[in-house]
């Protein structure tokens, strides 16, 4: 036999149980697909082995123990092999739960309940022992809860389990001698083995082409048992072959005669035996080596396999869309069960659509596969944190975008999700094409995925960078979908397209609209023309998407974030007023907090950036206000979702990490942290220390902000104060300048290289708001001057004021009459000279004393009256404590509660004038 | 400066001393007077009908760190028998201190003074203030506690209560004694000599003018005292709720426990046991009031002083003023 055929032979033999109708067509390109198909079987056959002889291993020890009768050794065993176990959980997902390992619980449980039973023998039973087994026995009750359901399947045919048991020596024996010149017989009980299973297991035996074969392969149990018995350790593997092959299973049919062949004669032909031999060599490079199985093969018996195998269509049926919507049924039913291959069932989509395409079956049939192979992509990760693979991703990309195109090319397709199952039109005929299954779920999905493929990559590397390219084809889609769901979909669909697309466009700077509306046309007439044709500003198109919303949306949550990320883009280009409006007539700040935490966390990203907005136009108050919620609480990289805090670890378990983690905002939509904060600083300083220097006597001087008190306080403890390194060393080295008046020295820390670099650059309009802060400066530092210094001054000419500060005379004019005009400052303007006049009419020091203590006497009658109206409610006329009222007036204990009263309200105001 | 006397107060007192006849001789003996510290000395001398008379006195050592183990008891004896030795009066009648601003009023103050007085009926306290002595005002002023006062530090009983029986209050709690001093002629003709040779400024310090700095002490320390105040009443009042919260559920419990007696009674059954009331509602702590009691004592001092001190510098500055004004004229 040619080499050729071997290999085909091998992917048959496999193929034979799991799809036995083949497709007459694949034939021309069988060599290569096969030659595919054994390398990925190679990779997905390693790891799968390993693990699998693990166990196997540890079974064979347990086994062992048991007939010594060894509890400890066996419970030692135990917990090792449920550690494996644990250790191949990412293939036991893939593959379900192998049957060796259930048979090994299953009669571990039984014998552990004999022993139990058996009293006598546990008296003879030494004490480790004993005590192991009683463990023992409730480890392994409580681990097999969760196998009831293979233990019990398990039990039902435990004849074969029986006769397998009994094989298992003789398996090993005969393998073991065989090994070198047996390996014939190995592939053989192999291939035979397919057909029994096959028989057990699909009922559906009328497609088996080899239903002739199957009382042979049968009555060839009893001579091949032990081989096939050991065979079925392999199965997990092979299925994997199986399915990882399907698509390649054209050759298959070429070889059934042949292989009808080898089940009439199974032991005599010396010419297959040959023939087998080639195609040993083959399996060797594909399987690995199976000839060393041998050794834990035999441990476990052919209990069927709870698996699906995949079919494909039997040669010479007539390919038309009904047998391939049953296939796709088929194929989909071993969706989401145990131990379904998700790779091999996406191929086997793959493979169908490639086959209606050639068949022409028709646009309908291939929307629906393509639903179903992107439904399928997503599910290839069980776990919903993982994200997916790059190469996952790149497929689930382009078969969007192939049913995109589908889609737009055919007018006469209707898809919708309530469209049922059974009213679906595929076929072609005159009617329109309707098909179950929803586009922008699926578009929805690929935008998540990708948000989590974002948030998984590491942001400083390379592969974030290429990843992110990805994002203008996620874009593209989007406005794809948005173009057909427009001419299509429902109000409700267009709006969630609307949102994924503004959530794709509302924190990107519109740098194209920016230099436009500077008036900074393209350096050359092609970039002009390029620059036209990119099609309109995004403030356009976010308007347009939001104001649809807004008026169309029926479900709160897209039309809050719709408002928000408006909010967003108008503040990140500066449309100070818009932002500001919208929020609040949003009335978002009422309710924001009954809102889930993505929400919740757009809303603190969309104040962050209205304050930032709100700087830059110099209105700092304002910025201030709006930062000031997200920067006192100190978590402002929690509460804007751009990472986790280590500290309140503990509060947290792993769930709720995991929860925490998936909320995060991928790194390209980041808001720069420091940016913040030193914005919120510098704000606070403009803000604080004109204030600090007004009311340095006032008692009850409050705080503008704390955490900006909090940064003082830092830099005062600090014992040597070298140059400022960090921004906040720069905003408190500034800030003390500020408090001398000193404009100039201050204006230098604010604004030098260091903060440019770190800070000032990262705005759009660098230079606009270097200007802007410069003026801040100058005039905060005016005010402060005039706070702390008025009592040094009887007068002081306004030119003066202005030189200092180097502001014009109108604006020191200005500044100044706004500070008379609030009763900031004692002082009144003299027009002819041009001077301010200082008038003296702040306390002495005597005097805020004197009112202290006024408003201590306060406090202390509001007391004393407290502990009055105590005894009054009582009703009790007991000593009342009076001596504090005494010190204003003598009270004799009879005297009446009201004249008291008179007494000590008067007293009180006596004492104060008495003491000025 | 001649002996002065100072008027008697109004008050008629029932103590065994109406008058206290001080010797010139006793007065300026402390070089530390003008530190901040505090000193404290024996008073000697001896009771003459109704008057007390002081003839000398001596200070207390200064407490350092490295004799701790010093006897003042033995200090005091071997210094008393030592006047004794050159004939000077011996016989212990009280002590003195020296106060700044008039805040004197304390603790310790009144426990000593309450030793003293319980040992030695007679005995006073005089309280100098070298400040205001300075400035040109003698201020001088010898105290005793009231009976009733003494009556309650004997049974050291300051609660609420107690104070209220006694009813004693800020004002009577103490008694000034009026004091006249009397100087004998050879010093007398040494006041008369330094007078003489005393330069003009000297004399005149008592017409300074500033006195924003005194006011601000005064002030500060007012504060200071009613702040405290204000904490004592909240403790007090916190303790009037406890203690009203607690008759409460007292009073509740009683009344559950005759209703369900009588409805036992009305069943036949036997009433249940009484049990200890007190023991179920300990009652909480009084606080003690004595403190507060001295605090507002001193206050009303502080006020004292302050009224003084403005009254006189009031008087200072229409003087000033009208001065100003002849000489603008002139």
């Amino acid at each position: 036999m040619s080499r050729f055929f071997a290999t085909g032979s091998d992917s048959e033999s496999e193929e034979s149980s799991s799809a036995d109708e083949i497709t007459p067509k694949a034939t021309g390109t069988t060599f290569n697909k096969n030659k595919e198909a054994f390398t990925t079987n190679l990779i997905l056959c390693c790891p799968l082995r390993f693990r699998f002889e693990e166990l196997t291993n540890i079974i064979k020890t347990i086994r062992n123990a048991m007939k010594i009768r060894d509890m400890s050794k066996c419970l030692e065993e135990f917990e090792q092999l449920y550690r494996a176990f644990l250790k191949s959980k990412t293939i036991v997902d893939k593959e379900g739960v192998p049957q060796f390992y259930i048979r090994l619980l299953a009669d571990l449980e039984d014998y552990l309940n004999q022993l139990w039973e058996d009293k006598e023998g546990k008296k003879k039973m030494n004490k480790n022992n004993a005590k192991a087994l009683s463990t023992l026995r409730q480890k392994i009750r409580k681990y097999n809860k969760d196998f009831e359901t293979e233990i019990a399947s398990y039990k039902e045919n435990p004849e074969q389990s029986a006769e397998e048991e009994e094989k298992d020596d003789i398996g090993s024996a005969s393998s073991k001698s065989d090994d070198d010149d047996d390996e014939g017989i190995t592939a053989k009980s192999l291939m035979k083995k397919k057909p029994q299973e096959e028989e057990k297991k699909a009922p559906e035996a009328s497609k088996f082409l080899k239903g002739a074969a199957d009382e042979e392969s049968e009555s060839d149990d009893d001579e091949d048992s032990e081989d096939w018995g050991s065979d079925s350790v392999d199965s997990g593997g092979e299925s994997e072959d199986n399915e990882g092959a399907a698509a390649s299973l054209a050759v298959v049919f070429l070889k059934k005669a042949q292989d009808g062949d080898k089940q009439h004669e199974p032991k005599k032909d010396g010419r297959r035996k040959r023939h087998k031999k080639i195609e040993q060599v083959e399996e060797e490079v594909d399987e690995d080596g199976e000839a060393e199985e041998g050794g834990w093969e035999k441990v476990k018996g052919g209990v069927p396999l709870v698996k699906e195998k995949p079919k494909m269509f039997a040669k010479g049926t007539e390919i038309n869309s009904a047998v391939v919507i049953k296939k796709l049924t088929e194929i989909l039913q071993a969706r989401g069960k145990k131990g379904t291959d998700r790779a091999a069932q996406i191929e086997l989509l793959h493979a169908l659509s490639g086959i209606s395409n050639e068949n022409n079956l028709g646009q309908g049939i291939l929307v629906k596969i393509k639903f179903n192979i992107i439904a399928s992509l997503y599910d290839y990760n069980t776990n919903l944190a993982a994200f997916m693979k790059p190469e996952m991703w790149k497929k689930c990309l382009e078969c969007i975008d192939e049913l995109l195109d589908i889609l737009f090319e055919n007018n006469n397709i209707f898809i919708g999700e309530n469209i049922a199952e059974d009213s679906e039109n595929l076929a072609i005929s005159d009617q329109p094409f309707r098909v179950r299954g929803c586009i922008l779920t699926l578009v929805e999905r690929m935008d998540e995925e990708f948000t989590k493929i974002m948030q998984n990559t590491d942001p400083h590397s390379q592969e974030y960078v290429d990843n992110l390219k990805d994002e203008g084809r996620v874009c593209g889609i989007i406005d794809r979908l948005l173009q057909y769901l427009e001419s299509k979909g429902s109000t409700e669909e267009v709006c969630r397209i609307y949102l994924r697309r503004i959530m794709h466009t509302y924190y990107k700077f519109d740098y194209k609209a920016h230099r436009r509306s500077l008036g900074l046309q393209g350096e050359t007439k092609s970039e002009q023309d390029q620059e036209e044709s990119e099609g309109e500003d995004s403030a356009i198109i976010m308007d347009r998407l939001c104001k649809f919303i807004y008026a169309k949306d029926r479900t709160d949550r897209i039309r809050t974030c719709a408002i928000l990320c408006h909010i967003y883009h108008h503040a990140l280009h500066s449309r100070w007023y818009q932002a500001r409006d919208l929020m609040l007539m949003s009335h978002l700040q009422d309710n924001i907090q009954h809102a889930d935490p993505p929400v919740q966390i757009l809303y603190n990203r969309t104040m962050v950036q209205l304050g930032i907005c709100a700087f830059r136009q110099g209105m700092i108050k304002d910025a201030h206000n709006a930062l000031l919620d997200i920067q006192s609480s100190g978590r402002a990289k929690e509460l804007l979702g751009q990472g986790l805090l280590m500290r309140n670890m503990q509060e947290r378990n792993a769930e709720q990490e995991k929860i925490e983690k998936r909320r995060q905002v991928p790194f390209h939509m980041h808001i720069n942290l420091e940016l913040l904060e030193c914005v919120y600083l510098v704000s606070a300083m403009l803000l604080e220390i004109p204030y600090m220097a007004a009311h340095e006597f006032d008692a009850r001087r409050r705080m503008i902000s704390k955490q900006f008190h909090h940064q003082l306080r830092v830099g005062e403890r600090q014992p040597l104060l070298g140059p400022p390194e960090s921004m906040r060393e720069h905003v408190v080295a500034a800030s003390k300048a500020m408090k001398m008046g000193d404009w100039r020295t201050c204006h230098s820390f604010i604004i030098n290289e260091k903060m440019n670099s770190k800070v000032w650059d990262l705005f759009p309009e660098t230079q606009c708001v270097r200007e802007m802060l410069v003026r801040k400066i100058q005039e905060e530092s005016l005010r402060t001057y005039l706070f702390t210094y008025s009592s040094v001054y009887d007068s002081i000419s306004m030119e003066t004021l202005s030189e200092m500060f180097e502001l014009e005379l109108p604006t020191v004019h200005s500044i100044i009459s706004k500070m008379i005009i609030n009763e900031e400052l004692m002082a009144s303007l003299d027009q002819p000279t041009q001077t301010v006049v200082m008038h003296r009419t702040e306390p002495t020091s005597l005097q805020n004393m004197a009112l202290q203590l006024a408003e201590k006497l306060g406090g202390l009658v509001e007391n004393n009256e407290r502990v009055f109206d105590l005894k009054q409610g009582l009703n009790r006329h007991n000593f009342i404590s009076n001596h504090l009222n005494l010190s204003f007036s003598h009270t004799d204990q009879k005297g009446g509660y009201q004249q008291k009263q008179n007494y000590q309200r008067g007293g009180y105001r006596n004492q104060n004038q008495s003491s000025y | 400066m001649a002996s002065r006397k100072e008027a008697p107060s109004g008050k008629s007192l029932d103590s065994p001393v109406r008058q206290i006849q001080i010797e010139g001789l006793v007065r300026p003996h402390h070089q530390a007077l003008q530190g901040s510290e505090v000193v404290q000395g024996v008073l000697l001398g001896l009771v003459v009908e109704d008057r007390l008379e002081i003839t000398n006195c001596f200070p207390f050592p200064q407490h350092t760190e490295d004799d701790a183990d010093f006897d003042e008891v033995q200090y005091q004896m071997e210094m008393m028998r030592s006047l004794r030795h050159v004939n000077i009066d011996h016989l212990h009648v009280g002590w003195y201190q020296s106060t700044f601003y008039g805040s004197f009023v304390s603790r310790a103050l009144l426990d000593s003074q309450f030793s003293y007085q319980h040992a030695i009926e007679e005995s006073v306290v005089l309280i100098y203030d070298p400040i205001k002595t300075a400035q040109g005002s003698l201020c001088l002023k010898a105290y005793r506690l009231t009976p009733k006062l003494m009556e309650i530090c004997r049974e050291k009983d300051f609660s609420a209560d107690g104070l209220k029986k006694a009813s004693v209050g800020y004002e009577n709690m103490f008694e000034e004694v009026p004091i006249v001093i009397k100087n004998s002629h050879l010093i007398n003709v040494l006041l008369w000599e330094l007078e003489d040779k005393s330069t003009a400024a000297d004399k005149h310090e008592l017409l300074n003018l500033s006195s924003s700095t005194h006011l601000e002490k005064s002030l500060q320390m007012l504060m200071d005292r009613v702040d405290e105040m204000s904490q004592d009443i909240v403790k007090y009042n916190n303790y009037c709720r406890s203690l009203s919260k607690q008759q409460q559920q007292k009073h509740q419990y009683i009344q559950r426990r005759q209703q369900e007696n009588a409805q036992r009674q009305s069943r036949g059954e036997p009433p249940l046991p009484e049990e200890d009331l007190s023991k179920m509602f300990k009652p909480p702590q009084p606080p003690p009031r004595m403190d507060t009691l001295l605090i507002a004592s001193q206050l009303s001092t502080y006020c004292q002083t302050i009224k003084e001190f403005t009254s006189q510098n009031l008087g200072k500055l229409f003087m000033a003023e009208a001065l100003q004004g002849t000489s603008s004229y002139s």
